[in-house]
C-alpha cells in the first residue's frame, strides 16, 4: 500500500508545553484512520499539523510524497471538516460548496456543474439556495462534507465532526461518512474522543495520550491485545475492570485482592508471588452457577432489556455485562467465571501488558 | 392594591414606566429643542423677540439668505472635505490598526487600550495639542517633515488657506481613530477563527480571506462605524476654536462652526438655526443608515 501521509519523529511545542512527542505514523492511501484519546491528548493538534494550521517544531510530514513542513495550508491540497462545521454564514450552500473552486480556475458554469454533482452525492440538491442559518445540524454537517469533497483533496481531515449532533443522527452519519469514504476511495483522518466511533469507522485506530501514541492498529487488534492498561481501559465499553492480584505458588493462577481472595486460572505461567494488575472485560465475565470462580455481591443492576449491567459491592467495584435480562437482583451474590485466555495482565507500575 | 403593585414590579406597568421615563427625557431635552430650532429657521428672529415664541413668519427667507452668502459654497466644500476626509482617514487607519492588534503579540491588548487615550481626551485639549504640533515655525510636524526631507520650506498649517482645512481634518482623524479601531476590533473578534482556517484550506490567500470573509462578515459593523463617524464628525466643534477658528478667511470653516458663529458671534439666531437644520438632514440620513445596518446584529 502506498503511503499517503507519512509522519516521522514529529514534535510540537507550545512554549514550554510539549504537545506532540515523537509521533510516527504512516497512513496508507485509501485508509480510514482514527485518532482517538481523551481531551488534551494531542489528537486535534496532530490533525491540525497535517492540515498546516499548526506548525510542527521538528520532524517530517509528507503528504503524497511531498514534504509539507513550511507549506501553507492552502497549498497542501487537504480538506477539513470542522467540529463547528465552519460554514461561511454569509454564503448560501452553493456559495459554500464552490468557494474553493474559485481559487482553482473554475468558471461559474463549471463550478455550478461540480456543485450539482456533489450535492447529488450528499443529498443537498434541494438546499443549494439556503443559507447555513436555515439548515438543521445534520444538513450543515452535510454541507461541510460537500465542501470537503468538492475539491477532490489528497486527504480528508475530520475534527470531531459528529459531536454536535444528537445520538441517533450521530450513528447514522457515522455510517454515511464511512460509506462516502469508501465510494470516493479517499484517504481520511478522523479525530474523535469517542472510542466507539473510532472502532466502528476506522481501519486503523491510533490511541493517543498526553502527546504520545500509546498504540496503533486494527480496531479489534487493540481490543484483543491492548499494549497497556491505558489502551485496555480506553477501548471497549463499558470499560475494562482492573484488579490488583498476586501470582499464586503454581505460577498458573492469580489471587485477586478483593474480599474472599478468589483465584483465577491463567493461560500462561508467571513467576510465583509477582504482583500484577488483572484486566477483566465486563462482557467476558460470565455467570456460571455450576463452577463459579468468584462469588461477588451485587450492588446495582441496570437493564436495557437487551443487556444487563451489574455493578458489584466489591472494592474496587466490578462491572459485568450479560445478554438479555438479568437473573440476579441487587443484594444477591453473582457466581462468575472467566476464560483464562480472556484475562489481561499488566505490570502494576509501568502498566505495560505482560 | 396588590394587583396594582405587582403590575408595577413585574407586569406591563413597570415596562411602561421605564419606557415613559426615557421618552419624557428624550422629548424634553432633545425633541423640544429640535423642533424649536426648526421652527426658528422659518421665523424672523432678532434681539427684541428672542424671549417670545410668536415671531413673524419668514418662510424660506432665511434659507435663501444662507445659500446666497458668498462663503456658502466654500463652507459646503470644506464641510464635505472635513467629513469625508475624517471618516476615510479614521476608518482606513482604524481598520488597519484593528487588524494589526488582532495578531497575537505580547501586550497587544494593553497597547490597544492605550490608544483610547486620544478618544477620552476633551476636544479642546486635543485641539490645543494639535495646535502646537502643527505650529508653523516651531511645530513638531514641520520639524519631522523637514528632517526626513519631505518638505524644504516651512508649512503654515494653520494660517495657509490651502492647508488650514487639512490641519483640523488631521487632528480629527487622530481624535476619532481609537473609537473606530475599538468598534472594528469588536467586529473582528466576533468572526470565528475557524472560518479563516476553513477558507485557508479552501485555497484562499490573505487578500482573498480579507475580501471574502472579513469584509462581508463585518458589513453591519462597518455600516455602524461609518454612520457613527459621520454623526460624530458633523458634531465636531471643539477642534475649530482651538486650532483655526474657521480661518483664515473661512478657509477651514465648516457648517457646524458657521452655525455657532451666526448664533453666538453675530447673534443672528435664525440663520444659525437654518444652518443647523440643513445639517440635520445629513445626520438624519446617517442615522437611518446606522439603524438599518445594526438592525440584524445576530450572525447566522
Amino acid at each position: 500500500m502506498t503511503p499517503q501521509i507519512e509522519i516521522a519523529s514529529v514534535d510540537k511545542h507550545y512554549g514550554a508545553y510539549h504537545a506532540l512527542k515523537d509521533i510516527n505514523l504512516t497512513i496508507p492511501r485509501g485508509a480510514f484512520t482514527a485518532l482517538v484519546g481523551p481531551s488534551g491528548c494531542g489528537k486535534s493538534t496532530l490533525l491540525r499539523s497535517i492540515a498546516g494550521l499548526e506548525s510542527i517544531t521538528s520532524g517530517n510530514l509528507r503528504i503524497a510524497g511531498t514534504e509539507m513542513s513550511g507549506v501553507p495550508p492552502r497549498k497542501r491540497d487537504v480538506a477539513m471538516v470542522f467540529q463547528s462545521y465552519a460554514l461561511y454564514p454569509h454564503m448560501n450552500v452553493l456559495g459554500n460548496l464552490t468557494y474553493s473552486l474559485r481559487f482553482k480556475g473554475f468558471n461559474k458554469e463549471q463550478a455550478r456543474k461540480k456543485a450539482d454533482e456533489v450535492a447529488q452525492v450528499i443529498g443537498l440538491t434541494e438546499l443549494l439556495e439556503r443559507y447555513p442559518r436555515e439548515l438543521s445540524g445534520g444538513q450543515r454537517q452535510r454541507v461541510a462534507m460537500g465542501r470537503a469533497i468538492i475539491c477532490e483533496p489528497k486527504a480528508f481531515l475530520f475534527d470531531e465532526p459528529l459531536s454536535n449532533l444528537d445520538a441517533a443522527l450521530r450513528v447514522h452519519m457515522r455510517m454515511e461518512i464511512r460509506a462516502l469514504h469508501d465510494r470516493l476511495g479517499a484517504t481520511s483522518v478522523y479525530v474523535t474522543h469517542d472510542q466507539v466511533e473510532a472502532m466502528t469507522m476506522a481501519d486503523h485506530v491510533v490511541v493517543m495520550r498526553a502527546g504520545v501514541i500509546e498504540q496503533q492498529g486494527a480496531p479489534l487488534e487493540l481490543y484483543d491485545n491492548p499494549a497497556n492498561k491505558f489502551v485496555a481501559g480506553f477501548i471497549g465499553s463499558p470499560a475494562m475492570n482492573f484488579l490488583d492480584a498476586t501470582v499464586a505458588e503454581d505460577g498458573r493462577s492469580a489471587r485477586l485482592e478483593i474480599a474472599g481472595k478468589p483465584v483465577l486460572p491463567l493461560a500462561r505461567t508467571l513467576q510465583p508471588g509477582r504482583e500484577v494488575t488483572v484486566g477483566l472485560r465486563p462482557e467476558h465475565l460470565r455467570i456460571d452457577t455450576a463452577a463459579p470462580r468468584l462469588q461477588v455481591p451485587v450492588r446495582v443492576v441496570e437493564s436495557t432489556g437487551s443487556l444487563t449491567y451489574s455493578t458489584t459491592e466489591t472494592e474496587p467495584e466490578l462491572m459485568i455485562v450479560e445478554q438479555g435480562r438479568g437473573r440476579y437482583r441487587a443484594g444477591e451474590t453473582l457466581p462468575l467465571t472467566i476464560a483464562p485466555e480472556d484475562i489481561h495482565l499488566f505490570d502494576p507500575t509501568s502498566g505495560t501488558a505482560l | 392594591m396588590r394587583r396594582i403593585l405587582s403590575s408595577v414590579t413585574d407586569g406591563r406597568g413597570f415596562d411602561i414606566l421605564l419606557v415613559s421615563i426615557t421618552m419624557i427625557f428624550l422629548l424634553a431635552l432633545s425633541g423640544m429643542p429640535l423642533v424649536y430650532n426648526v421652527v426658528m429657521s422659518f421665523q424672523e428672529v432678532d434681539m427684541f423677540n428672542l424671549n417670545t415664541f410668536s415671531r413673524p413668519y419668514a418662510g424660506l427667507e432665511n434659507y435663501r439668505e444662507v445659500v446666497s452668502q458668498p462663503e456658502f459654497g466654500l463652507i459646503l466644500k470644506n464641510t464635505a472635505f472635513f467629513v469625508f476626509g475624517s471618516i476615510a482617514g479614521q476608518f482606513v487607519l482604524g481598520f488597519a490598526l484593528a487588524m494589526f492588534f488582532m495578531m497575537r503579540f505580547p501586550f497587544a491588548a494593553t497597547i490597544r487600550g492605550v490608544f483610547l487615550v486620544s478618544w477620552v481626551m476633551p476636544g479642546l485639549v486635543v485641539g490645543a495639542l494639535w495646535g502646537w504640533i502643527l505650529a508653523g515655525d516651531f511645530g513638531v510636524l514641520n520639524a519631522i517633515l523637514k528632517g526626513i526631507g519631505v518638505i524644504d520650506s516651512t508649512m503654515f498649517w494653520k494660517s495657509d488657506p490651502r492647508l488650514s482645512i487639512w490641519a483640523v481634518t488631521i487632528a480629527n482623524i487622530w481624535l476619532g481613530l481609537a473609537f473606530n479601531m475599538m468598534l472594528l476590533s469588536v467586529g473582528l473578534a466576533a468572526i470565528p477563527r475557524d472560518l479563516y482556517e476553513a477558507a485557508e484550506l479552501d485555497g484562499a490567500n490573505g487578500w482573498h480571506r480579507f475580501t471574502t470573509m472579513t469584509l462581508p462578515m463585518m458589513r453591519s459593523t462597518i455600516g455602524a462605524v461609518l454612520a457613527l463617524g459621520l454623526i460624530y464628525t458633523l458634531q465636531q466643534f471643539d477642534l475649530f476654536p482651538a486650532i483655526t477658528e474657521g480661518g483664515p478667511a473661512n478657509s477651514s470653516n465648516v457648517a457646524q462652526y458657521w452655525a455657532w458663529q451666526y448664533s453666538f458671534l453675530l447673534f443672528d439666531f435664525a440663520k444659525g438655526a437654518t444652518v443647523s437644520v440643513m445639517m440635520l438632514g445629513f445626520v438624519l440620513i446617517a442615522s437611518i443608515v446606522y439603524v438599518w445596518s445594526t438592525r440584524h446584529e445576530v450572525r447566522g
